[in-house]
């Protein structure tokens, strides 16, 4: 017999009993049950009533879960953050305190990490806050976390969030669509940004990119911009709203607020001051709309504004396709409007409208929609840097006349163009002009190059 | 090593490992409880008081629960499952009784079974005020008929 | 009293342990126990010859199963479900942590043990007449052991999990003929995607360990069958020295003494049947170096049991089972590596995939297969199996050599980095 076996059985089988009993130790004591520990010390040490006291001391620990389907997450973050819902923490030390302001987004129904980032799964701190490797969504930092009303909210002004609507504003006006497609929208040039808000790129990331795109994404065609700090935390929120998850019906028929904003832009867009006046300033063809929310309710407005014929038989109302957070937002700024509005939107329109400022005015529209100031400037200069194309930049469109016909520049934008190399054998330039002929029709070409020609400036004669 | 030697270490050795056995068999019975339920929670807010109207008591589908409140003695949430086999039941004001639609089973006022083939009377949850002014219900304790909440 | 030793008796009906003969009926009356001999050889009990690697291996494959059906109750083979348990075993289930951890090590070590009990058995020589077919079963064990760590990697569906299974499947692929077809099998689709990974599920719970078992008990059966375990023969005295007698048979005329058929304890239940208790067929010169299974074998099993068991257990308190991000098919990690195990396959692959996805493969598993009915020597001692021994050691070391390559010295883009230089991240 082994000279000491049976006495090394009896170490490893205590061994073995030290380890399950360790391993179950290890199991009974997480963290979360000391931060519910010193929660119900916390709620018990203001409470008179010794019985109550008692019975909220001798609370179980248990893990607390909101189940949100319609989101398709599941949140722990209230096994620790116990006191969320209850205003008589709202001095509480964290991670106790309450969380004021949520108004209707309670968190039996919004859970936490929709707005706040982390890993709603998990129960132990670090965890939670999503500050580990192989989670990619961390806790958001507070000056970012309004980013993610846009996530819901997604058209028209979230009262409070104005970086948002900023964001928007500055997509649209700098051009960025001409380089990025966004909601299927866009140039191919750099990469599509339509779930940029779940692509996992740190709004830190987002905001320096925004400042210093070449710093920050080494070998970056894209051009600075020269944005400011504000500007470029703007466009990070509106990035950061860039979402397309799924969602129940009771989250995404969320109640838009109505942008006046919004529906001012809309109201220029479809020129409705072609046939309609407000307080007397306009056209005469259909009625007034001064305080017409006075006369008529919301909904007969809205559904004006769906089917003009149901409610006027035989009216030359155009059907227009409106979805419903757009018709909510025309309606607002109808409902606000006066006649010194009426008065700047037919400035801006300039005096009689001829078949040509129609077109150069809808070409005018379509060069900021589809984005062709991002390469070719907001002011048609030209200059973004393109190595070893000839000129070296991308050229500005104020000459365009003196080389190209309209026939010419209409090829161009309707087949692309591949810029001719400086040097042959070198690198081919990053950027390009892109084929739009699968995204604008032949007029809206057309209009284009009307708008184009408005532009030229006459070159200096040479000799 | 003698035979005795043999036997106290080789024992020794066999009860701690029994006892390592039966620690591992109570942990793998507790590692089967489950610590989270992907379900409904058992107790939750219903809103504030003054959503609730006095009078015929207000059903709430999902949470399968009837909320009586009474200008005097306040509020009362009563079970909406039959204690039968799991049908809900109906109120109906016309003669304050709960009836189940699926076997005939007929509640009086209280809960308590007036007719049909359910064992027992419906259940009244535990409801209470939260911190902040609302309602909660508790559908893990069961309290007699009688029990109220005066807000 | 007398009711309860009724009781006890009609349970236990053997003499008691302090006879000889109560000794013996542990053993064979026992229906968990009498794969084992009554008695066994002293030498097959010394552990610096076998270090009872097949014992290690199998009490893994224990600690595997339960483990693992424990984890079932909370696993669920659907993606994206698949990930979210594995979040919930790691922070909401009881010892969820710690039951996943004993499991991933287990499998680990598994897979280590088993290499090393084969190499111990062609060390020792022990696959060789008559002991060839058992050998040629435990070469299927082992493919079925990487196979149940391949599958079971899959299961929880995060990165490291989707890009080693597809850069696993797709090495399988370069098989000619028939590669493609078996992994459209093995996926039941063109990607991993969810019909691989409930495929995967259903052979990781199901159909391998039900093939694992059933060779397993083929693989103990002949054990005994073939004359017991392994013992160093040529240590011994010549005239203890036995030819091995199987079943049918015919006794072979060899330069070492032949035992006559009835004289092998295998036999032993027979003469038990016939009335003649076992230890009575035990020629008088064995039974000096044959010991009681009971304690003797039985002790050492034990404490092999317990080495493995809190081996595996103080490694699981330590060391959590990874899970990285949840698997994404459009983004690759760079590198996207295999299993370990399958590392230096992957390797060889990299400089040419005919070899190193089906030549190498092919041929270790053939050249496995072959060797004890290629090897004419008749003799288990060390010194006149010199060559022998010399190629299997070169085998093992490269083989060795290419996962540690694979493993530690492939960066991203499979350029050769040493693991003492970082690598800088590229740009976003």
């Amino acid at each position: 017999m082994g000279r000491k076996l049976p006495q090394v059985f009896f170490a490893l089988s205590t061994l073995a009993l030290v380890l399950i009993v360790a391993a179950v130790w290890q199991a009974s004591t997480p963290s979360w049950k000391d931060y519910q520990r010193r929660f119900f010390q916390l709620e018990a040490q203001d409470e008179p009533n010794a019985v109550t006291k008692a019975a909220v001391l001798a609370t179980p620990p248990q893990i607390h879960q909101i189940l949100l389907p319609g989101l398709q997450r599941v949140d722990r973050c209230t096994t620790c953050h116990l006191g969320v819902d209850d205003p008589t923490m709202k001095d509480a030390p964290e991670p106790f305190r309450y969380h004021a302001g949520l108004g209707p987004h309670i968190p039996s129904k919004f859970g936490c990490t929709i707005c706040h980032g982390g890993q709603g799964l998990a129960t132990d701190v670090k965890d939670a806050h999503g500050e580990v490797p192989f989670w990619q969504d961390p806790l958001l930092a507070k000056s970012y976390i309004r980013a993610s009303c846009g996530r819901c909210h997604k058209e028209g002004d979230v009262p409070g969030v104005p970086e948002l609507t900023e964001g928007r504003r500055l997509f649209e006006s700098e051009g960025c669509h001409g380089c990025h497609k966004l909601n299927g929208v866009g140039g191919s040039i750099g990469p599509d940004l339509t779930e940029e808000g779940t692509s996992h790129r740190s709004p830190e990331w987002l905001e320096r990119h925004f400042l210093a795109p070449n710093v920050v994404s080494t070998g970056s065609a894209m051009p600075n911009f020269h944005f400011t700090r504000e500007q470029a935390r703007a466009l990070t929120y509106y990035m950061l709203s860039l979402t397309n998850e799924e969602m129940g019906s009771y989250y995404s028929s969320v109640l838009l607020i109505p942008s006046p904003e919004y529906g001012r832009q809309l109201f220029v867009e479809k020129d409705c001051i072609v046939c309609h006046s407000i307080g007397g300033v306009g056209a005469k063809t259909g009625p007034d709309l001064l305080a017409v929310t006075k006369r008529h309710s919301l909904e007969w407005l809205d559904e004006q504004l769906v089917n003009p014929q149901l409610v006027y038989p035989g009216s030359s109302m155009p059907e227009y396709d409106l979805e419903t957070n757009a018709r909510k937002a025309l309606v607002a700024f109808i409902s606000a409007a006066t006649s010194d509005d009426a008065q700047e939107i037919l400035g801006h329109r300039g005096k009689a409208l001829t078949a040509e400022d129609v077109a150069i005015e809808a070409g005018r529209r379509d060069f900021a929609r589809f984005g062709c100031a991002g390469c070719h400037g907001t002011e048609l200069q030209g200059g973004v840097p393109n190595p070893n194309a000839q000129g070296g930049q991308v050229p500005s469109l104020l000459h365009v006349s003196d080389d190209y016909t309209k026939d010419e520049v209409i090829q161009i934008i309707r087949d692309g163009k591949v810029p001719p190399l400086d040097n042959a054998s070198g690198p081919t330039p990053p950027l390009y002009m892109p084929s739009w002929k699968h995204l604008l029709s032949e007029e809206d070409i057309h209009q284009l190059v009307e708008f184009l020609w408005s532009k030229q400036q006459k070159s200096k004669e040479s000799w | 090593m003698n035979r005795r030697a043999f036997f106290n270490w080789g024992t020794g050795g066999l009860v701690a490992l029994c006892s390592g056995v039966g620690v591992s068999f109570a942990a793998m019975v507790r590692f089967l409880v489950p610590s989270v339920f992907y379900e409904p929670p058992q107790s939750f807010k219903i809103g504030d008081p003054a959503d609730f109207p006095y009078g015929p008591p207000t059903f709430l589908p999902e949470e399968k629960i009837f909320v009586f409140r009474d200008r005097d003695r306040g509020f009362a949430v009563a079970s909406a499952v039959c204690t039968h086999l799991g049908c809900t039941v109906a109120y109906f004001q016309s003669d304050h009784r709960f009836h189940c639609p699926c076997h005939g089973s007929v509640f009086g006022p209280n809960g308590a079974v007036q007719h049909g083939p359910a064992p027992r009377g419906l259940n009244w949850f535990e409801i209470t005020q939260a911190r902040d002014g609302q309602l909660l219900v508790d559908k893990d304790k069961v309290v007699p008929p009688s029990y109220r909440l005066m807000v | 009293m007398n009711l309860i030793r009724e009781i006890w008796q009609s349970i236990v009906r053997r003499d008691p342990l302090s006879t000889d003969k109560g000794k013996s009926e542990l053993v064979f009356l026992n229906v968990w126990l009498h794969i084992h001999p009554a008695k066994v050889k002293k030498e097959n009990l010394r552990f610096k010859y076998t270090f009872y690697l097949g014992f290690i291996t199998f009490f893994l494959f224990v600690i595997l199963l339960t483990t693992g059906i424990a984890l079932m109750c909370y696993y669920r083979p659907y993606p994206p479900q698949a990930y979210q348990d594995m979040k919930d075993l790691q922070f909401v289930v009881f010892m969820g942590p710690f039951l996943r951890a004993m499991h991933r090590w287990a499998a680990h070590a598994m897979v280590v043990c088993v290499f090393l009990h084969m190499c111990r058995v062609f060390y020792t020589g022990s696959y060789k007449k008559p002991r060839q077919f058992n050998w040629v079963v435990g070469v299927f064990l082992l493919l079925l052991t990487l196979g149940l760590s391949f599958t079971g990697y899959l299961l929880p569906w995060d990165q490291l999990a989707y890009w080693a299974i597809t850069v696993g499947t797709n090495i399988g692929s370069y098989a000619p003929f028939i590669g493609s077809q078996v992994r459209e099998i093995l996926l039941g689709g063109h990607t991993v995607g969810e019909a691989a990974l409930l495929r995967f599920y259903v052979l990781h719970v199901a159909i391998l360990p039900s093939a694992i078992i059933l060779l397993t008990i083929v693989h103990f059966w002949r054990i005994r069958k073939d004359g017991g375990l392994s013992r160093p023969v040529w240590k011994l005295a010549p005239n203890k020295v036995e030819q091995l007698v199987t079943i049918g048979a015919p006794a072979e005329t060899a330069p070492l003494k032949v035992v006559a058929a009835s004289k092998d304890k295998t036999y032993g239940l027979m003469e038990v049947v016939t009335g003649k208790p076992i230890f009575e067929t035990i020629t008088p010169e064995e039974e000096e170096d044959a010991v009681f299974s009971y304690p003797y074998a039985f002790f050492r099993e034990a404490i092999a049991l317990m080495v493995t068991v809190t081996g595996i257990m103080v490694v699981s308190l330590f060391l959590h089972a990874p899970l990285e991000q949840l698997a994404n098919p459009a983004k690759t990690p760079n590198p996207a590596k295999a299993p370990w195990y399958f590392l230096g396959l992957q390797e060889l692959v990299s400089h040419s995939a005919l070899l190193g996805g089906v030549l190498a493969p092919t041929l270790m598993v053939i050249v496995l297969l072959a060797i004890p009915y290629f090897d004419r020597n008749p003799s288990r001692r060390p010194s006149d199996r010199k060559w022998a021994i010399w190629l299997f050691t070169i085998f093992v070391v490269a083989n060795l050599v290419l996962i540690v390559i694979g493993t530690f010295f492939r960066g991203p883009g499979w350029a050769f980095v040493p693991p003492w230089i970082h690598v800088v991240a590229g740009a976003e």
